[in-house]
């Protein structure tokens, strides 16, 4: 097929959505932290005030310790406001399970004269607050009441999960600026074989995490969007798809470096926006389908890659997206689900098996793949069938999880 | 070939509502006479039919389930417009061919409206009975009820060229629709000169419609795109429960009802500010092929189905709470900001609405992905196309549209109604 024969087929898919991950809350985020992240805000010495209905536990940071008050509160949705005055030797505060083994939430770096704050929903039961460095360290709080909201976050298992998915989205988004600088920098020098070279290195780490990214509006068109999207959200055909217009159809790199510059900016915004969003369990189950659908929809006809034919290795990086938060879960549904983990287990390997085929070193474009307009249709056909089992099966693990 | 009269028609089938025979009456009572009486029937159709019919208001049709049941073909507005949503729908776009002259449209609109009239009334276009022609009628629907057949004719912008003289006769507002949110068309599924919508609650009796007027248009028209609706997604008269599109949702409960007239008046039928006196009691036909990706969405899980669309699946309720029919509260966060019956609401858009018709279609696997082809053919109709444009404009942020895209479009100005002794094209061409 040729890019214009690809442009005229009827199946196209429009990239912006904000459905299935809709409950992310980005920036001052209200939802359950998991263990060592980033969560909640710092700023000069006021705390944030904005908790809606929560419960509201103030902790001053002194050199004796982290009081929480009150030190008895109900259960449900709580904001941890910290502030350190004067306390030189002290400057975190961690809420943690009554063994001490296990943080659901945390403030860091609160040097004297910061204040922070931190916000979960929290089932009933007995907490540490804990404070290192101060002279006594270990708080209780006691949490009565019924329990409320999500569960997930008292399950250490579940808890491990979000937390390594907030990481792996993290640290994929850094990769993904990283490795979009260094194509830019082929751009700016006007070495178009090598930015060619480049360009699917770095589509790699959004296709893992692109439904993520559409939870911000316009962002993921800005980033990711085809010429068929603009009258979709009025915005213009700009990001990655433009610059592989440029290099593919065009052969040229005139009008790319500014191209590339937007790009490089949009997904820097998106790095700060995933560093303080939230996830849950259900996003990251409905999470993985998503990706497992774009690879049904967008890659199975090429129309993802219309001008680079570079689908393959994007392909891949939707399945690896949706296995790693089938490992982050692994512990989880060993236990809670052992049969849909085998079935989802297989499916992935016969995903597996059949990219095998059209797997070339060092490939198509360097990118370990065929150039995708060699894949028949016949053979796209068969990997439909499989990825659309594959996602059947992804699609069932959010029940578990919820 | 066997002589229609063999045919076994229902055992004990009555009379339909209409006089006249009826395609029922023909086969099941007029087996001693034989062909004669249905070569007789229908010179009778062809000539005295008008005298058969209501001559004001197309009423808005029954609700299915009396499968005789026939909508009256004149009226001051087209039937199929108003007419409580048929069960079917079969829709042909067609396109004039070249060295069609004037004249020759002109024909056939009125050999059209002779067999739209005789069509909808239970009758064949034709005679089925003559051993040495081609039969004129092509007989699927012999024996099968009329079950309230409407056929809805549309003039496309492109009939307006200089073809046909008609250009001074353009609607100023009847042109090809501008870029939109959400769609990647595809030309071999959109546009056309002229449309037929025929709407039935038997599939046969619908696809009979428009094949048999084509088929009396070949030399002067060609198919150029054909859609066959097995569903209806929404209703347009109070006494019919909400229907579901394949989404799984109910479709059209705040739809305007054709008991509604002020608001017929005032969103559906072109009246006095129209360009154009001859579309004054007409109709703007706006359709698009909605395709589903209808794996993806049965992925989903229900609560993200929900909020998307903004109610809930089995009962229809909107989620700021009630019933089907309660309100939606769009001032609570409980219906998302993007949730696609707050985005289409006429609250949402100065109060613009329209008269949505649509049907569930399939084009059956797409042979690339092995998935279904499916998904809604959307019909509305409304007093300028303008109003389809601001909806669709503001659909732009809508949350389904991650699963759906517009893949088909076209626009037509469909006539008002006739009275009997006139034919389509005569206020066109007068």
């Amino acid at each position: 097929l040729s890019s214009t024969d690809r442009r005229r087929a009827a199946s196209r898919r429009i990239t912006s959505r904000t459905t299935g991950l809709a409950a992310i809350v980005a920036g001052l985020a209200l939802a359950a932290a998991g263990c060592g992240s980033s969560s909640g805000s710092a700023g000069a010495a006021k705390p944030a005030t904005d908790a809606g209905t929560a419960t509201t536990v103030s902790i001053k940071l002194t050199p004796q310790g982290c009081a929480p008050k009150p030190a008895r509160i109900t259960a449900g949705q709580v904001q941890f406001n910290v502030v350190n005055q004067d306390a030189g030797a002290v400057s975190e505060a961690e809420l943690r399970t009554s063994d001490l083994a296990k943080i659901l939430g945390e403030q860091e770096n609160l040097t004297p004269g910061l204040s922070g704050s931190f916000s979960l929903t929290i089932q009933p039961g007995s907490y540490k607050i804990n404070c290192p460095g101060a002279a006594q360290p270990h708080w209780t709080l006691t949490v009565g009441g019924k329990a409320s909201g999500p569960a997930w976050p008292s399950n250490p298992q579940l808890a491990a999960a979000v937390s390594g998915y907030s990481a792996y989205i993290s640290q994929n988004t850094a990769s993904l600026v990283t490795s979009t600088q260094q194509m830019c920098a082929a751009v700016d020098a006007r070495n178009l074989s090598q930015a060619e070279l480049l360009y699917p290195r770095a589509r790699v780490f959004y296709e893992r995490i692109e439904p993520v990214a559409e939870v911000w509006g316009n962002l993921d068109t800005d980033i990711d969007g085809r010429w068929e999207n603009p009258v979709t959200v009025q915005s213009q055909f700009m990001g990655f798809h433009r610059i592989e217009q440029l290099m593919w159809a065009d052969n040229t790199l005139t009008g790319a470096s500014q191209l590339c510059a937007g790009l490089v900016k949009n997904e820097k915004q998106l790095l700060a926006l995933v560093r303080s969003a939230q996830y849950n369990p259900l996003e990251m189950a409905s999470g993985a389908t998503d990706l497992i659908n774009e690879a049904a929809t967008s890659k199975i006809d090429g129309e993802e890659e219309r001008y680079s034919n570079t689908d393959l290795p994007v392909f891949q990086a939707n399945v690896d997206g949706a296995m790693e938060v089938i490992t982050l879960l692994q512990p989880y549904l060993r236990q809670k689900d052992p049969g849909l983990l085998a079935t989802i287990r297989q499916r992935d390997a016969a995903i597996t098996a059949q990219l095998v085929h059209y797997q070339a070193s060092p490939g198509y474009d360097g990118t370990g793949y065929v150039e995708y307009s060699t894949v028949l249709a016949a053979q796209r056909r068969q990997l439909s069938g499989t990825v659309n089992a594959f996602a059947e099966a992804l699609s069932k693990v959010s029940l578990q999880v919820s | 070939m066997s002589a229609p009269e063999t045919t076994p028609g229902p055992p004990g089938s009555a009379p339909g509502p209409q006089p006249g025979p009826s395609r029922r009456r023909l086969l099941t009572g007029a087996g001693a006479a034989g062909a004669g009486v249905v070569a007789g029937g229908l010179a009778g159709y062809f000539g005295r039919g008008a005298a058969d019919q209501a001559t004001t208001t197309a009423g808005t049709g029954g609700v299915a389930g009396d499968s005789d049941q026939t909508v009256p073909f004149y009226g001051q507005h087209q039937a199929g417009i108003a007419t409580a949503a048929q069960d079917r729908l079969a829709f042909g776009s067609l396109t004039v061919v070249d060295g069609t002259s004037r004249a020759d449209l002109r024909d056939l609109l009125r050999q059209w409206t002779q067999a739209a009239a005789a069509m909808t009334r239970g009758a064949l276009v034709g005679q089925v009975t003559e051993p040495d022609a081609p039969p004129v009628d092509t007989g699927e629907a012999i024996g099968s009820p009329v079950s309230r057949l409407t056929i809805t004719l549309g003039y496309g912008p492109a009939l307006f060229d200089r073809r046909f003289g008609l250009s001074g006769r353009k609607p100023a507002e009847l042109a090809q629709l501008p870029p939109l949110p959400n769609e990647n068309l595809d030309p071999a599924s959109s546009g056309g000169d002229l449309c037929l919508q025929a709407c039935s609650d038997d599939p046969l009796v619908a696809f009979h419609a428009v094949r048999n007027l084509a088929r009396l248009g070949i030399g002067a028209v060609e198919h150029n795109w054909m859609e066959l609706g097995f569903g209806k997604t929404s209703s347009t008269a109070t006494a019919q429960a909400t229907p579901r599109n394949l989404l799984g949702f109910k479709d059209g409960t705040r739809n305007i009802k054709a008991e509604q007239a002020q608001l017929m008046d005032d969103y559906v039928w072109a009246g006095a500010e129209s360009d154009q006196s001859w579309l004054r009691g007409g109709s703007y036909l706006v359709a698009r092929k909605i395709r589903m990706f209808i794996e993806n969405w049965d992925r989903d899980y229900l609560q993200d189905q929900e909020n998307v669309i903004g109610r809930s699946k089995v009962a229809g309720a909107p989620l700021s709470g009630g019933t089907e029919f309660t309100a939606p509260d769009f001032a609570t966060a409980a219906i998302p900001a993007r949730a696609h019956i707050r985005l289409a609401s006429h609250e949402h858009n100065g109060g613009t609405r329209i008269l949505r018709r649509g049907y569930s279609y399939t084009d059956g696997i797409d042979p690339a992905a092995g998935t279904l082809l499916g998904g809604l053919f959307f019909i509305a109709y409304m007093k300028s196309p303008r109003q389809f444009i601001k909806l669709q404009q503001s659909l732009a942020a809508d949350a389904l549209n991650e699963y759906t895209q517009h893949v088909g479009s076209a626009v037509f100005a469909c006539p008002p109604g006739l009275r009997p002794g006139q034919h389509w094209g005569d206020g066109l061409f007068a």
